[in-house]
């Protein structure tokens, strides 16, 4: 891990003592414990700020959108597979970006392992690579670091970057073959019991955009909750609104979702939007055979369409 | 009686339980919040802070001010704000926040009718603080862990019993009426007690007349466009703060109920300046994160003689992306208060 | 919570909403009033240029008004007006239809299908049985939005 630090600062002083770049995108020490932040480096001497850790959960492709600078950026697996499919729908110039790409072990959810330790006052953690250990100044405790994983993560099927141009640390072992066996487990329960849990979870958001505002997909300039000729959505918390805001964001990111689990992540109320995102993602990949962001060359797969497309949902009087 | 024990906590809040609406902090799926109680011992009393703020008992995310109904022509207005309320265990943070809110929408140029009527028939009961969470800053602010600027008791947790203080003359005709006298007049909370002196270590503050004079100087910095770099726009640190309190009123219809409905809303948002000829005065993160700052620290100074923020770190423990505003007061605070 | 839905409601009838294409299913219902078909009048038709006008916030939108079902249906494949509309809409509705389902929207609600200009009978036969579903689940209260 502190090797990936080192390479990361070296290149990021390479790219811009070379002009390749005018600003590197990576993360650097968070103000709390188990909290690493973005940064944005353009000088030289500034790239000792730049760490990694296993709390570099945030998508930074999301800096990406709208950006009129040439760009080296720090990306794990899945803030590739944004990237590609950034690529894909134009928004990014894969000229105007220099990937540093990281293997990825996955990130550990904070909260994991806060609810693992209890109330102790977390000061130092260490990542051994298998555990975690927590220290508060007196005692060390320590958790295995699988089991403080973020959710996306431990269904992960891309950690290795899919594109890049310099590799940082050794590539990792895709190890999960995804059967999406929690959608087949959710979808198992009754339609009464799926809502009840749905609409619970609804029932907590407040409306923040968080979920929105860190997908690195959601880019449009107006965004359909935004708008008010024709009003979409109502704006309040009325559950009817909330839910369809909700799964309008799901459909919008139909075939475009690289599943890193930033909309999760960000939500301040712990709403479980994964459900939704998983759904969509088993069913894009069952029926169009499409995991987004893997394959460059492929078109998404809703800007396109086969004759044989299955359709046995369809009503046959 | 001028303790309660920490275990008749819930047989007290029993007895409310007949005459006020009741909000106490109470778990959902695992997320403290404060909401309406059935019974007594729902109410959680060890926590260090709910995930949102108390702001919702007086100004809630979504209300209707009008609404007219099928064919009828005649509206309603919905100023009736129901039972009293009492709002149990808020932190001193919290509590202060709505001395701010008084300011803004009460007791300023404009009375706002539907969270005055809430205001006035609500009673806070606040508990100070023994251990800060890594997030406060209250004392920043002028705040602090025993505080009792607007709570009308406020609860000094001595461990197995709350002291119990009265800070108004609501509080004090309402601890007569349920046997929480108290007779340490004069004391303030922290003295004399077990605790006595016991003020938890909170961050060190920054000085906030030294940050309201740097930040008089600092529209056009360019420091602006790099805090707000990182910045995602989202609203959690606007919906989760107490003393945030910007809204939109929306018209709406819905199975033949027609509605004029207050929602929150975010300054952080791209369309809250958004104007209809397309104009917007703040069309950047950074615009929008400087008056964020701007409003909370100077502004609000210089029109209620108060800062907008009573430091409870919610904004800075649920940053989606670790924007600490203690960073960038610091930032502004530090680089500016020695000229 | 199923059970309750079922629960027949006295004097209710059902609602649907059906979105039909303009070049076939639409001509498909004049086909069956011509030919004068007796089928439910439980449905009120919106006439779109293609099932591929269909944006999934009109589905949405009709569940949250307060319809009890939704009915969306296009050219048989190969016969789109515009080559592939049907095509693209597929897969949309494929999505919506499954998403819709695993959050616990009754199975039934929401309803695709072809009919074409000249299957008047079939058009019939399709209003019967999304009639006949919608009725066995009762009034569908878990999109619809209201103030009271």
């Amino acid at each position: 891990m502190t090797d990936c630090t080192a390479r990361i600062r070296e290149e990021t002083a390479r790219l811009l003592a070379e002009g390749r770049v005018d600003l590197v995108i990576g993360f650097e020490e968070g103000s709390l414990p188990l909290r690493a932040t973005p940064c944005f480096i353009t000088e030289p001497g500034d790239t000792g700020r730049l760490i990694w850790n296993a709390f570099c959960s945030n998508n930074l492709a999301r800096y990406l959108i709208r950006s009129d600078r040439k760009v080296g950026i720090v990306a794990k697996g899945c803030d590739t597979r944004a990237i590609v499919e950034l690529i894909k729908e134009k928004q990014v110039r894969r000229e105007d970006v220099v990937i540093i790409g990281v293997p990825c072990h996955g990130m550990v959810d904070p909260h994991e392992v806060r609810e693992r330790f209890g109330d102790i006052r977390i000061q130092t953690v260490e990542d051994t690579g298998g555990k975690l250990v927590a220290g508060d100044g007196t005692a060390l405790l320590s958790m295995n670091r699988e089991d403080a994983l973020h959710r996306s993560c431990r269904v992960c099927v891309q950690r290795n970057p899919v594109i890049s141009d310099v590799l940082v640390g050794e590539e990792v072992e895709e190890r999960t073959r995804d059967e999406f066996t929690d959608v087949a487990d959710f979808a198992s329960r009754s339609a009464g019991e799926r809502w009840e849990y749905i609409a619970g979870e609804m029932s907590r958001c407040i409306r923040c955009n968080a979920c929105r505002n860190a997908c690195p997909l959601c880019y449009c300039s107006k965004c359909f909750v935004d708008e008010t000729r024709p009003q979409w959505v109502g704006r309040g918390t009325d559950p009817s609104d909330v839910l369809s805001f909700h799964l309008m964001r799901v459909l919008h990111l139909a075939g475009r979702c690289v599943e890193c689990g930033a909309c999760v992540r960000a939500c301040p109320m712990g709403v479980d939007l994964g459900t939704l995102n998983r759904r969509m993602s088993a069913d894009v990949a069952r029926m169009f055979g499409c995991r987004p962001g893997l394959d460059p060359g492929k078109p998404a797969p809703l800007s396109t369409f086969d004759p044989d497309d299955p359709q046995d949902f369809m009503l046959e009087p | 009686m001028r303790t309660i024990a920490r275990n008749e906590i819930g047989r007290l809040l029993d007895g409310l339980l007949a005459g006020y609406a009741v909000y106490a902090p109470v778990r959902r799926k695992g997320i403290l919040v404060f909401d309406r109680i059935r019974s007594g011992d729902e109410a959680i009393l060890d926590y260090a802070n709910t995930r949102t703020s108390p702001k919702h008992v007086l100004m809630p995310q979504m209300e209707t001010l009008l609404s007219s109904c099928g064919e009828d022509p005649g509206v309603s207005e919905h100023t009736d704000c129901g039972k009293p309320a009492v709002l149990f265990g808020a932190r001193p943070c919290d509590a202060r926040a709505f001395l701010f809110l008084d300011k803004v929408l009460r007791d300023g140029q404009s009375r706002d009718v539907y969270y005055a009527n809430r205001r006035d028939s609500l009673l806070v009961i606040s508990i100070g603080c023994t251990q800060p969470r890594e997030t406060c800053f209250c004392t920043t602010t002028g705040g602090g862990p025993l505080s009792a600027e607007g709570s009308d008791i406020l609860l000094e947790d001595l461990g197995s019993v709350y002291l119990a203080h009265v800070a108004s003359s609501r509080g004090a005709e309402f601890a007569a009426a349920h046997g929480l006298l108290d007779t340490c007049e004069g004391e303030p909370p922290g003295s004399g007690t077990v605790n006595g002196g016991l003020q938890p270590a909170i961050e060190p503050p920054v000085d906030l007349g030294l940050l309201k004079a740097a930040l008089d100087r600092s529209f056009d910095d360019p420091l602006w466009l790099t805090l707000a770099e990182k910045c995602l726009g989202c609203g959690i640190c606007s919906y989760l703060c107490p003393a945030c309190h910007c809204f939109d009123i929306v018209d709406e219809e819905a199975a033949g109920v027609r509605v004029r409905n207050r929602v929150w809303d975010s300054c952080q948002f791209s369309c809250f300046t958004a104007q209809a000829s397309g104009f917007n005065p703040r069309p950047t993160g950074r615009e929008r994160y400087r008056q964020r700052i701007m409003h909370k620290f100077n502004y609000c100074i210089d029109n209620h003689g108060m800062a907008g923020c009573v430091g409870c770190g919610r904004c800075v423990s649920e940053c989606p992306v670790n924007l600490d505003m203690r960073q960038v007061l610091a930032a502004f605070g530090g680089r500016r208060g020695g000229n | 919570m199923d059970g309750e839905m079922n629960d027949r409601v006295p004097g209710w009838e059902p609602r649907i909403v059906a979105f039909l294409c303009n070049w076939c299913s639409y001509a498909g219902a004049d086909s069956a009033g011509v030919g004068r078909l007796q089928y439910p009048a439980a449905v009120r038709v919106i006439r779109v240029p293609c099932a591929g006008r269909i944006n999934p916030f009109f589905i949405l939108s009709a569940f949250q008004k307060g319809a009890d079902g939704v009915l969306v249906s296009g050219c048989h494949p190969g016969d789109c007006h515009y080559i592939s509309g049907n095509y693209s809409a597929r897969r949309k509705f494929a999505l919506l239809k499954g998403l819709l389902e695993h959050i616990g929207i009754e199975e039934g609600r929401l309803q695709f299908t072809w009919v074409s200009a000249s299957e008047g009978e079939r058009f019939a036969s399709v209003i019967d049985t999304v009639t006949e579903k919608v009725l066995a689940l009762g009034p569908a209260r878990r999109m619809e939005k209201r103030y009271t």
